[in-house]
This record gives C-alpha cells, structure tokens and sequence, in this order.
C-alpha cells in the first residue's frame, strides 16, 4: 500500500478496481497539520482523466508495472519519446508525462522509468533528485543563508520556476525533490 | 413530504474549534434548514462546554433541534443519512462507509475541510476523492474568504442582530451589566482576550498597564487566563476575578455559550481571537481583530496567517495594512507586540470600517447554503 502523500506522476493506482494513473500531484499542507493532495489521474481503461483530491495519509493499492530505464531524447509533438539501452525508443503522450515535463530538457542525462500497460508506454517517472540549473532569479539576499526566504527562479531548459532559497544565483545548480518540485539545496 | 436527512462526524481533537464548527453547522441545517441532523460526536465533555443543557451522560439526545449521538467505538447499526458530513478529515467507521456506498441513493458524503484563505483551496474545493476500494466518491469542501470556496458560516439573520446590538447603546449597557462590568468611561478601550498561551502576553499586558488610557479586558477562561494571572500575581483564577494594574483591568469571564460569545465581540472594540471558529466570528463583529492562528509544525500557520491578512486588509491604505501584518505578526511569534499595538490602536476607527464593509462582503458566500446547493447538485 502507499499513501497518497508518497504517489507521484506516473503512479499507477487501483481505485474502484480501475486502474489510474497518477499525472500530477499537488501537496499541501491543510489544517492541524492534516495536508491534502491534489491529483489529476487517468482511467487506463477508459482513458478519461480527472482531478480528485485525497487526504495525504489515504492509502491506495499501488499496481506494480513493467519499468524500463531509458534516457530522454526528444519532443515530437504531441510525443515524449524516450530510448533504452538497445536504442529502442518508446513515446509517452504530452498529456500523460505530467510534472515530469518540467525536468524534460534536451541533452538530460537522468536515468528515467518508462512505465508500461499492456505493453503501451504509459507514463515517465524521475529519480527522486534532480539536478537542474537555475537560468534567471532575481539578485541573491546577502546574508541570508538560512534557506527559509524564498524567491521565485526559473530553470535552464524547461523554463520551469519555483521557489529557491534567497542565497541562490543565476548559473548555480540546485537540488530538486521531483516528487513535490520543491527546492532542496544547492548542488556541490 | 420527509425531510432530508444529514449525519455530522465531529471527533474531538484538543480545545473547542472541531466541536464549535460543527454545532453551529448542525444547528443551522436543522433549525435554518430544515433538514433532519445527526451530530456525532466522541466527546461530550467539551462539547458540554458550549451547550451547557447537554447531559453527557447520554447517549442519545435531542439539544436545539437537533439529534446529539455520542461517537462511541463501535457504531450502532443506523441507516446512512442521505447527507454525511465528516467534520476536519475524521475517519468515519468503516461499516458506515460500507452502509454509504449500498444505499439507494448513494449518501453524498462531503469532508469539511479547515479553514485557508490560500490559493490553492479554490483549485481543491468540490473536487472529489473516489474511494479505493468502495463505489462511493467523498467530496472536499472547503470553507473560504472568497467565491471559489465554499464560504463561511453564517446565520441568516447575524448581521441584522449585529447591527441592532451595536447601534443600541441601551442593548450595550445593559450587556456590561450582565457581566458584572463597569459602564464605559469617556477615553476607554474595550478588549476581548481569546486566545492560547502566547509568548508576547507579558509585553502587551504591560504596555496596557502603562498605555495613556484606561484599557479594559475581557478574558474568557481558558488556555490565556494562567498566564494573565501570573502577570497580576495570582497563583489560581476563575471567572469573576478582577484585577487592574496601572490603566490596565481585566475581567475574567465565564467560558461562554457562542451566542453570548458573539456579544462579546460585538460590544468590545478590538477582539483578540484564535483557531478558525472565533476568527470567523470576529470577522462577523466588524470590529478590528488580531488572530492567533492554532500554530503548525514548520511555521506553516505563518504563511496561512499571511493568506487572511492580505485578502483582509486588501483595499486599505498601505499603512495600515502593514500595521495589521506587524500586529497579527507579534501576536504569532513576532516582536515587538507593545510598539505595534500602539499603532494598532490608532488605526481602529478606519479597521472598525473597513470591517463592516468586509463582513458584508463575505456575507454573500453562505457555506450551510452552499452545501444544500452541492447536495441539490450531487444527488
């Protein structure tokens, strides 16, 4: 079982005895310290999509599926294609790689996991820690190192921006938690 | 023809915000509504606080129009109500649920979430949660300061009897009376004190002891009243205890019925509230409030503190929305609290506006009336 907090895009969950993938997971954190999470999921089934919402401890029957490593290797409209080790390639619809998009830059040497149902590339998965460059923030705060202000930066490739500690500059290199595209530290 | 039915789950957790919400809801549903409500609930202890003709002794009950069921650990087996309301995420007995998912029609089951003023609660509110493993789909609705979410609780006819109170001198006078308290004295500042224990208690307390003008406070009992105690030197308290120190007095109250809570707010000048359910009823008073927010692991609370205060003082000269941070912020952790209550103090004629002006706003978005329309949509 897993609980929804730890399910992320590309997650393939029994809900109702149907299977549905996870494209995107949005924590936060509610009252008391109870904390949702906001999840668009696809019926594989059926293929329709739809927002749902769960407390962050709900638990969930996680269906195990095929995985294969592979590297990302180019955008074909409206196709993420992806290729393993024997240069097979394997495409993953635009609308099922959710936030994983954000990380997808060309010449990104993550090993990531092409998910497989029946036999069809369903979904991509990264490793839990990225590590991306940061192409625009604003000028860094001197003399806050504490990591707890935050500004908003945009990464290199994807365009992609959250929030960085205040210290961060442009050209550093950061840590990401994929799971929940929050900043970590700054990468040695 | 029937009325619809309705079950609350209130589980209990620490103080009287879970129980509070829930009875107000129950009571308006039953007694503004009319639909038929069940109100669960596992403890009648604190709940006895709030409705004292409660007898916790029983376990079945009928309070103000509406069936009290003492939450016990196993259910009794009852026919699932057609509307079932789990108050703040409480895990509702599975053979419930089990009962839910096989009626005819299927129960609309809703968790009423807490209170935000975040963002993000427009992009969770009414969406739904599917069960794992059940046909049967839980709803999240959350209450809000804005249209997206589902409102506030509100009395049909508060406003009205809020402005009849507050434009009654007579009404007014008569109130302080009740309470054993001093009719006003020209210069006079009236405080309502509901709060948890606070860090910057001492320093306020002092700088009303040496503020220019006489300051009266008005303290509920409760988790506030040790520490303003220490402060005159008492080792017990209770209510009916009075003390005074410089321009500084205080009153110590009984903890009181909601509806006399609201008269409370409603006489007194500025209101210190705390948790959702007083925060709301003070929004309600019109009056200028400074809330303590029930504080969250890695300050997460702050940044809920910041979503209010900037939907709140949004509209307000820069000034004084910058007093109302810096206030709300000493009162949850900060510095400074004696410095900023002296600005705060300035600005409450133009707070004391700026507030009935708000709470006219937030009238318009009923969440009691928002829920029969998600019932009326969802059935």
């Amino acid at each position: 079982m897993k609980i929804a907090q730890d399910l992320r895009a590309g997650n393939v969950i029994n809900v109702g005895g149907e299977p549905m993938v996870i494209l995107k997971a949005e924590y936060s954190r509610s009252g008391r310290n109870g904390s949702v999470v906001k999840m668009k999921m696809k019926n594989l089934l059926t293929d329709s999509a739809k927002e749902t919402v769960y407390a962050a401890d709900d638990k969930f029957e996680q269906i195990i599926l095929d995985k294969k490593e592979c590297t990302y290797s180019y955008f074909a409209d409206p196709m993420f294609v992806f290729m393993d080790t024997e240069y097979n390639q394997y495409e993953v619809e635009k609308e099922n790689v959710g936030d994983v998009v954000n990380y997808l830059t060309d010449g990104m040497e993550d090993i990531c996991e092409v998910v497989f149902y029946d036999g069809k590339a369903i979904s991509v998965e990264l490793p839990n820690t990225i590590v991306r460059e940061v192409e625009y923030t604003e000028p860094a705060v001197r003399g806050d190192t504490s990591g707890k202000v935050m500004k908003p930066a945009k990464l290199v490739g994807s365009g992609f921006e959250l929030p960085v500690a205040a210290f961060i500059e442009i050209g550093d290199k950061i840590e990401i938690d994929t799971r929940t595209n929050e900043f970590k530290k700054r990468a040695n | 023809m029937q009325a619809k039915s309705c079950d609350i789950f209130c589980s209990v957790v620490d103080n009287y915000g879970d129980i509070g919400v829930c009875w107000r809801l129950a009571r308006q549903l039953a007694n503004e509504h009319g639909l038929q409500v069940r109100l669960w609930v596992d403890d009648l202890r604190s709940f006895g606080k709030l409705c004292p003709e409660l007898d916790v002794e029983l376990d079945i009950q009928i309070c103000r129009g509406v069936e009290i069921r003492h939450w016990v650990s196993v259910l009794p087996a009852v026919e699932p109500a057609a509307l079932v309301i789990g108050a703040f995420a409480c895990d509702i007995p599975k053979p419930y649920v089990e009962a839910m998912a096989l009626r005819q029609p299927k129960s609309v089951w809703l968790n009423l979430e807490y209170l935000s003023a975040e963002d993000w609660v427009e992009g969770c509110h009414q969406l739904p949660s599917p069960h794992p493993t059940l046909p049967l789909s839980k709803y999240f609705f959350f209450p809000g300061f804005t249209a997206k979410t589902g409102g506030l609780l509100l009395e049909h006819d508060l406003l009205v009897r809020r402005e009849a109170f507050q434009s009654d001198a007579s009404a007014q006078a008569e109130y302080w009376h009740s309470l054993g308290v001093p009719q006003r004295v020209d210069g006079e500042l009236r405080v309502s004190l509901f709060g948890y224990e606070n860090e910057a208690m001492e320093a306020l307390l002092t700088a009303w002891e040496h503020g220019s003008h006489l300051v009266t406070c008005l303290l509920p009992e409760g988790r506030a009243l040790p520490q303003v105690a220490t402060f005159f030197g008492a080792s017990t308290a209770s209510a009916g205890d009075e003390w005074q120190r410089g321009n500084l007095r205080v009153f110590v109250l009984p903890f009181v019925e909601q509806e006399q809570y609201d008269l409370l707010l409603w006489a007194c000048d500025v209101n210190f509230v705390r948790g959702e359910d007083s925060c709301v009823r003070a929004q309600w008073a019109a009056k200028p409030f400074i809330w303590q927010i029930y504080p969250q692991h890695d300050g997460v609370h702050l940044e809920k503190l910041e979503a209010l205060r900037r939907l709140y003082t949004a509209g307000l000269p820069e000034e004084t929305a910058q007093t109302v941070q810096k206030m709300w912020l000493s009162w949850n952790g900060g510095q400074g609290v004696a410095t900023v209550w002296r600005d705060f103090a300035a600005q409450r004629m133009v707070l004391a506006k700026h507030g009935a002006g708000w709470a006219q706003r937030l009238s318009q978005n009923s969440l009691a009336l928002n829920l029969l329309d998600f019932l009326r949509r969802t059935e």
